[in-house]
């Protein structure tokens, strides 16, 4: 008969554990794990990352990007940091799920495990400023941090999950033989979303300074730290050969200033209301015992500088941190309630810490509202919500189950080789998920396809775009250190200029849209398209028709007004 | 040495069970809508792919660390060591397919063998 010591920690743990898979993919997810279709994908990246999954299940490895990926070029090399992918496709396979569901699962997942790592790394500074820290992160799952997750910046995500365990290795240098933790987890992290190990190395610098100024420093911390650089770099030297002859070229550093993430609903620190106050203080009771700072404090530090780098060239990673800040700047929130509360009382209970934990898991999970919680208030110059609590997404996202069952025909019905263009459709603009046809694609270009409306023309030809992914240089490799751009070889109008539609062999039209008389074109042309006996229809459900072009080449439409 | 190896390990194992239907429940709260056996093959997935691996790598600094904090940190390097070999077994020829039962093995094998063989000498 086994004994189990369950304390009270445990069980908080568990239950907070359970919270956040509740609020964070319980509830954007429907309290399903497994869809009919990618649910959830509230932009074209979700869709971006998704695909290339399915394609690295499909090859059974990541060693060239998919054609239909890329604008149709074979032998591509896969220059995408390939972990996520890898382990999206290992999930499907074991637990039987769509590569769809899989993908988005794991990030949240993992999103969660971090959570209780930084937990971890924050207990090893004290365990009651680890309890009251604890509910901050319940905002990473909330309006606006979660838009990473809504609209997939997922590698982000699931790198700074590696990022949250690399400052768990640091915090922990002193176990015997870390660097081998250490370098598996920087090499995760550089083969997950190559961007966050820079920020693992502010982090590693900033604590070797803070350890060094105060004496502090554990005396073979620069002998591990280089072995596992060494290690690091064995683990992940294939990998980052491709990404120096690919987004290292395509992206360079270059300073530039980006205050605001256009398009984009970024989080600034305004986002934490009230909460800030005590995040300033936790900084500030942090910076008074700088001799002493700990690991976590340096870790919170670090990201917060790494949060502004938008200010000295980081551009859109620097926003990408700021997605965890809720995780990162916990230390400070937890410090700065319990320092305060110690400078009053002249003692810490752990009684008062749990209390404190409940009480910020129920306001900050939003089980309770309070009525100026809401409000709009002015702070350091912004107008913010006074208490941020947990505001999530529970919208089916872009896709539906008659545009998803379009997609499967063609990717399973329709010849391997074969051309598909894609007419108007409400959710196209979201290109990536036309990917899903797993065929050489081209798309109307909205502006011109209105303009024939306004004409009153059906035409045989119209401008065109052929999107693919062109992100990180797309390159075939000649050589174990020669690589070649595949796209300086291609025209510029084979990526964007007009097309014949009876160039292709499958064509597809959405049958309603948010404005009906772009669906009406869509279906008087598939009408006069049905006029020549060689084109049938191939699939149709209530939202989709897809017709196949069995002449291709042929003078397929009859040019005229209408 | 052997013999303490194995003893802390089956006490711990017990722990993992209890740890599995502990999951099963949480998971069952959250995606309330899913069914048992899809929640118990993604859990069961977890556990093989993630936890278990990582515990066999943890275990090597089962004195330093306690078993909870052992097994979070393990999921991590789990996933870290599945991810980048899981992509080089690839790139050299191994279909990915393989990958879920290959790579779990053989991390828990080589973490095995450390442990009860080289604990000292490694």
């Amino acid at each position: 008969m086994i004994k189990i010591k369950i304390d009270f920690e445990k069980l908080l743990l568990a239950a907070f554990f359970a919270l956040l898979l509740f609020i964070g993919p319980g509830i954007t997810l429907n309290h399903k794990i497994m869809h009919d279709f990618p649910y959830g994908y509230s932009a074209s990246d979700a869709f971006q990352h998704q695909v290339r999954a399915e394609a690295v299940k499909d090859a059974g490895s990541f060693r060239h990007d998919a054609p239909y990926i890329s604008f149709g070029i074979e032998n591509l090399v896969g220059r995408y940091p390939p972990v996520i992918y890898h382990l999206a496709v290992l999930l499907s396979y074991s637990a039987g799920l769509e590569v769809y569901d899989s993908i988005y699962f794991i990030v949240f997942f993992f999103t969660v495990i971090g959570i209780l790592i930084m937990y971890f790394i924050i207990k090893n500074f004290n365990k009651n400023v680890a309890l009251i820290s604890l509910p901050l992160a319940i905002l990473a799952f909330s309006l606006p941090p979660s838009i990473g997750f809504l609209w997939g910046h997922w590698p982000s995500l699931l790198a700074q999950f590696f990022l949250i365990a690399f400052a768990w290795c640091i915090t922990n240098i002193n176990l015997e033989k870390s660097y081998i933790l250490t370098s598996v987890i920087l090499a995760a992290i550089a083969l997950t979303h190559s961007s966050e190990a820079a920020f693992a190395i502010i982090f590693a610098g900033l604590f070797f300074v803070v350890g060094f100024i105060s004496n502090r420093l554990e005396k073979n911390f620069a002998k591990k730290f280089f072995i596992s650089i060494i290690l690091f770099f064995i683990l992940a030297s294939y990998y980052l050969v491709i990404f120096y002859n690919t987004w290292a070229k395509a992206q360079p550093y270059s300073f530039a200033v980006m205050p605001t993430w256009e398009g984009n609903p970024g989080f600034y620190l305004a986002g934490f209301g009230l909460l800030l106050l005590f995040i300033l203080l936790g900084i500030l009771f942090s910076l008074l015992k700088i001799s002493s700072m700990h690991a976590s404090i340096v870790f919170a530090f670090a990201m917060l500088i790494s949060g502004f780098s938008n200010y000295i060239g980081f551009d859109t990673r620097a926003f990408q941190i700021r997605f965890f800040w809720p995780i990162y700047l916990s230390v400070f929130f937890g410090f700065g309630i319990y320092a305060l509360l110690k400078s009053i009382t002249k003692k810490s209970s752990m009684a008062f810490s749990i209390i404190l934990f409940l009480l910020f898991t129920i306001l900050l999970s939003g089980m309770i509202k309070l009525p100026f919680m809401d409000n709009k208030i002015s702070l350091l110059g912004q107008e913010m919500t006074a208490m941020p609590h947990y505001k999530g997404s529970s919208s089916q996202g872009v896709m539906d189950s008659y545009h998803w069952s379009a997609l499967k025909w063609l990717s399973k019905k329709s010849g391997h080789n074969s051309k598909v263009y894609f007419f108007y459709g409400d959710i196209y603009s979201q290109d990536a998920l036309l990917r899903n046809s797993k065929r050489f694609h081209y798309q109307v270009d909205p502006k011109d396809f209105i303009k024939a409306i306004q004409e009153k023309k059906i035409k045989k030809s119209y401008i065109s775009e052929l999107p693919g992914d062109s992100g990180g240089r797309p390159v075939t490799r000649s050589g174990l250190f020669s690589f070649e751009d595949a796209m300086t070889s291609k025209p510029d109008e084979y990526f964007f200029g007009p097309q014949s539609i009876c160039n292709f062999d499958y064509l597809v039209f959405d049958k309603v849209s948010q404005q009906q008389a772009l669906a009406q074109y869509n279906l008087l042309i598939a009408s006069e398209l049905l006029k020549k006996d060689y084109i049938k229809k191939a699939f149709e459900n209530e939202i989709v028709v897809i017709l196949k072009n069995n002449n291709k080449g042929a003078d397929c439409i009859e040019e005229r007004s209408f | 040495m052997k013999k303490e190896v194995f003893e802390v390990a089956k006490k711990e194992f017990q722990f993992i069970g209890i740890l599995f239907l502990l999951s099963m429940a949480i998971f069952k709260i959250a995606f309330f809508r899913e069914s048992f056996i899809v929640l118990f093959r993604s859990v069961l997935s977890l556990f093989w792919l993630f936890v278990l691996p990582g515990y066999f790598i943890m275990f090597y600094w089962r004195e330093k660390l306690e078993f909870v904090e052992r097994i979070v940190i393990g999921i991590a390097v789990a996933a870290g060591i599945i991810g980048i070999f899981s992509y080089y077994a690839g790139v050299i020829g191994l279909n990915i397919k393989y990958h879920i039962f290959l790579l779990p093995l053989v991390i828990i094998l080589v973490g095995s063998l450390i442990n009860v063989k080289f604990k000292n000498e490694f």
